[in-house]
């Protein structure tokens, strides 16, 4: 079997959710299929630079193929695109200048799978937002399976996005809200879809104490790890996290992990250990007597699944639809929607450890029953094994003709996904 | 096709994004049957469930701060408050009904281009244009015997010049008018949104004025509670007024060690001392509205009503009380003439002043006080 992953930027350091996604499934699958990745030469998603040569590559013994960009992304035009698309009526025509402004442009890369597609046997487009997947699903609809890694943000109301969701061949959704909101938007319950999500490289034995000692961690202390941005929320947990610690004079410690794009306040309880290695991560978030998740949008949380395979208790923004219903379902994380609740659920984290223990043992079984590689790999090769089975059931719609395609005709997109449902999804396994 | 074996239906909620987004029929309340507190929680451990905690939580907090508002119910306050602002005998409603809906839509909808009605287009040409294709060549025949007679290009130039200059004004004017409508927009977007700032400032010193009040009366609770057991240990009882007092303290042997008596100090000072010198201190740290009646000394019993009685009030009483201990020292617990002094905590709690004061706080309830009755003996 031949597999092709399509994403958007590729290699060992980068560490984006999609990209690091991409990567794992990639090694992963190697072992059961001849893989090779199709990305292009860019690095940073702010500008999509060509940093990377372009032509072929290997990264951890996966064949890869790196295209250029066409063009760099340009903040001003993008943002006036953005501003137009999400909250004008609009045509097509505009929402697929957006598709251009946002990149990676990479025509070489489509122009790749259209000439050549058919040599893979299914090909995994990640990151339904972008170009790749957009005009790669268009490329290679028979093969193409397309794993979306979306949140609920505006593009997903942009109408452009539902032949996509109605044609490729299969989805593979990251959480059953992810799921719940793409039917919604799209109305596409006809594709085969599974709820997979991602494991992650757990180490095998981990050390609590090592770090804290490493880094002076004296007492207890609850764990952030990602970029510390205000999308994330971490203005909001900054906020609140300073709240509560000058209310209590035996407050833990806020550790932040990451990059920070965001200010970090100058407070006594409020330290950031910058960006860890994933054994300094590890036993940092084994330590901690919580990990807090203060994003609003999410598709998944790796970070929560990690925490949960360590046995960390996780405090989640609720809201999150993903988080919250991560939360619900795993009963291995509470969650806060003001500070007062915030505070409430940290010290009951804190003062009850029959509770985090327990939390902490559901969170690992959860992590084990249904993020844990074996479960993963399974998920994929039963989805490729179906596919090579039945024929498509369904074909991919065509663009419109060229006068439809500049009738501004189309709703704004924020009002769009304003009216999709809302909420996290309970009852169901994963 | 669907891979998600044994799935459920989802409880998916349209409308607001929010905290109870999910709907009345995702937020029970806690039902009648005994709710599992955090003692149990330590025992079913794996059985945790986060929604049972999270209702715990908010139900606390809801008692806690006595105000639970939600986003949703902030923002209809902020409505009311907003009507109240905007008075309907000082604005004109439609101009209210445009506010609101230009608030709502982020553009302001002004027609930004006259009408073709409005701007006329002129030149030379239109003098002799019309529909009627005969007229019109008839006009372009007999043109140069009317330019014979009077000369109508300045009149077209006029004419097409004022044509322009109306087209430039009317386009200025809807600027305008578009300009003023988004300003409007704007100030009622501003104004919607201090309503609904100063509506949720308001819900938070509420929230924090019965924080503080409710904080206010755990300190006064907390001082009374250590003035009560100070003179409960502290308080004499006679031995000719306690017909129980005097067996008990002819009988030591039969107290428990740990119950045993006080030694006598180094110096030799009877253990009725120590307990003067903390009736000296008490009495500075003595506040209004504490204090035990002149009566309290009588008996143990009479001495726990009546405490209950001072701490809802004056606090002159325990002046009394310290009056009359004062000259009884003998009569101290634990001294020689006295029932023994107890170290295990006594049994007070018909004597809390007010149980709905303390509902923040329950693990920190006062110890139980026991002061009716000394320790009975096997004999009896």
């Amino acid at each position: 079997m031949k597999l092709g992953i399509v994403v958007q930027r590729y290699g060992a350091d980068i560490n984006g959710g999609a990209e690091l996604h991409a990567r794992y499934i990639a090694e992963h699958l190697a072992p059961y299929a001849e893989v090779r990745v199709l990305t292009t030469c860019a690095r940073e998603y702010l500008t999509w630079r060509n940093e990377f040569p372009p032509g072929a590559d290997s990264v951890n013994g996966i064949p890869v193929e790196r295209f250029p960009v066409e063009h760099e992304r340009s903040e001003a035009d993008f943002g006036l695109r953005s501003d137009h698309v999400f909250s004008r009526r609009h045509s097509l025509n505009d929402e697929l200048a957006w598709l251009e402004s946002e990149g990676p442009a990479s025509p070489a890369l489509i122009d790749r799978l259209q000439k050549s597609g058919h040599e893979f046997d299914h090909v995994l487009l990640f990151c339904a937002r972008y170009y790749h997947a957009y005009h790669g699903a268009r490329a290679v609809p028979d093969r193409a399976i397309l794993v979306p890694t979306a949140e609920r943000d505006a593009a997903l109301g942009l109408a452009m996005f539902g032949p996509i969701f109605r044609g490729v061949r299969a989805i593979m959704y990251n959480s059953p809200e992810e799921q719940a909101l793409i039917h919604a938007a799209a109305a596409n319950p006809h594709v085969p879809g599974v709820v997979v999500g991602i494991g992650s490289e757990i180490p095998g034995s981990v050390d609590p104490g090592r770090t804290a000692a490493a880094f002076g961690l004296a007492g207890p202390y609850v764990i952030y790890v990602g970029r510390i941005d205000a999308n994330k929320g971490c203005a909001e947990l900054f906020d609140f996290f300073i709240r509560y610690a000058d209310a209590r004079p035996a407050a833990p410690t806020l550790v932040l992990v990451g990059k920070p794009v965001l200010a970090i306040p100058d407070h006594p309880r409020i330290r950031h250990l910058g960006f860890l290695d994933d054994r300094d991560k590890f036993d940092a978030m084994a330590g901690a007597a919580a990990l807090v998740m203060p994003s609003y949008y999410e598709s998944l949380s790796m970070v929560a699944l990690e925490a949960w395979a360590v046995g960390t208790p996780v405090i989640a923004n609720a809201r999150c639809d993903v988080l919250l219903g991560q939360c619900l379902r795993s009963n291995a994380g509470l969650y806060y929607a003001n500070a007062a609740e915030f505070g409430a659920v940290l010290d009951m984290v804190l003062d009850d450890r029959a509770l985090a223990a327990g939390l902490g043992r559901n969170g690992r079984r959860f992590y084990e029953q249904h993020y844990s590689w074996p479960v993963i790999e399974r998920k994929y090769l039963d989805m490729f094994a179906s596919l090579s089975s039945n024929p498509p059931a369904h074909r991919m719609e065509k663009l419109p003709g060229w006068l439809a395609r500049r009738q501004s005709s189309l709703r704004p997109a924020a009002q769009v996904l304003d009216e999709l449902p809302s909420g996290p999804v309970v009852g169901v396994l994963a | 096709m669907d891979h998600n074996q044994g799935r459920r239906g989802h409880f998916h909620r349209g409308g607001r994004r929010g905290p109870d987004r999910r709907g009345p029929e995702r937020r029970q309340v806690p039902g009648p049957g005994p709710a599992p507190d955090q003692a149990s929680r330590g025992e079913r451990n794996d059985r945790v469930d986060v929604e049972q905690i999270m209702r715990e939580i908010r139900a606390r907090i809801a008692q806690r701060s006595g105000v639970d508002l939600s986003n949703q119910q902030i923002h209809e306050l902020a409505a009311r408050r907003l009507e109240a602002i905007l008075d309907p005998r000082g604005l004109k409603p439609e101009l209210l009904d445009q506010l609101r809906r230009a608030a709502g839509e982020r553009t302001v909808p002004v027609d930004a281009a006259p009408s073709a009605a409005q701007s006329y287009p002129f030149d030379e040409a239109t003098l002799y244009d019309s529909p009627n294709g005969f007229l019109r060549f008839l006009r372009k025949l007999f043109n140069p015997l009317l330019r014979l007679l009077f000369n109508p290009t300045p009149v077209a130039h006029a004419l097409a010049q004022q044509s322009r200059l109306n087209t430039e004004l009317l386009q200025r004017e809807a600027d305008r008018d578009r300009r003023q409508a988004e300003w409007n927009a704007l100030h009622y977007e501003i104004l919607q949104r201090l309503a609904l700032e100063v509506s949720r400032v308001s819900v938070d010193s509420q929230s924090l004025s019965m924080r503080v009040e409710s904080l206010g009366t755990k300190v006064d609770f907390n001082e009374r509670r250590v003035r009560t057991m100070e003179g409960t240990q502290a308080r004499p009882s006679r031995p000719q007024e306690s017909p129980q007092a005097a067996p008990q303290a002819a009988a030591p042997p039969s107290v428990p060690t740990s119950e045993a008596a006080p030694q006598p100090s180094a110096e030799g000072q009877p253990a009725g001392e120590p307990s003067r010198r903390r009736r000296r201190r008490r009495r500075g740290r003595r506040g209004p509205g504490a204090g035990v009646p002149a009566e309290a000394g009588v008996n143990a019993p009479a001495a726990a009503a009546s405490v209950v009685d001072l701490d809802e009030g004056d606090g002159e009483g325990d002046e009394g009380f310290e009056e009359e201990a004062a000259a009884e020292p003998a009569a101290v617990p634990g001294g020689p003439e006295g029932p023994p002094l107890r170290s295990e905590p006594v049994a007070l709690d018909h004597q809390l002043p007010a149980a709905t004061e303390h509902r923040e706080e329950p693990a920190a309830a006062p110890e139980p006080i026991r002061t009716e009755e000394p320790p009975h003996t096997p004999e009896e």
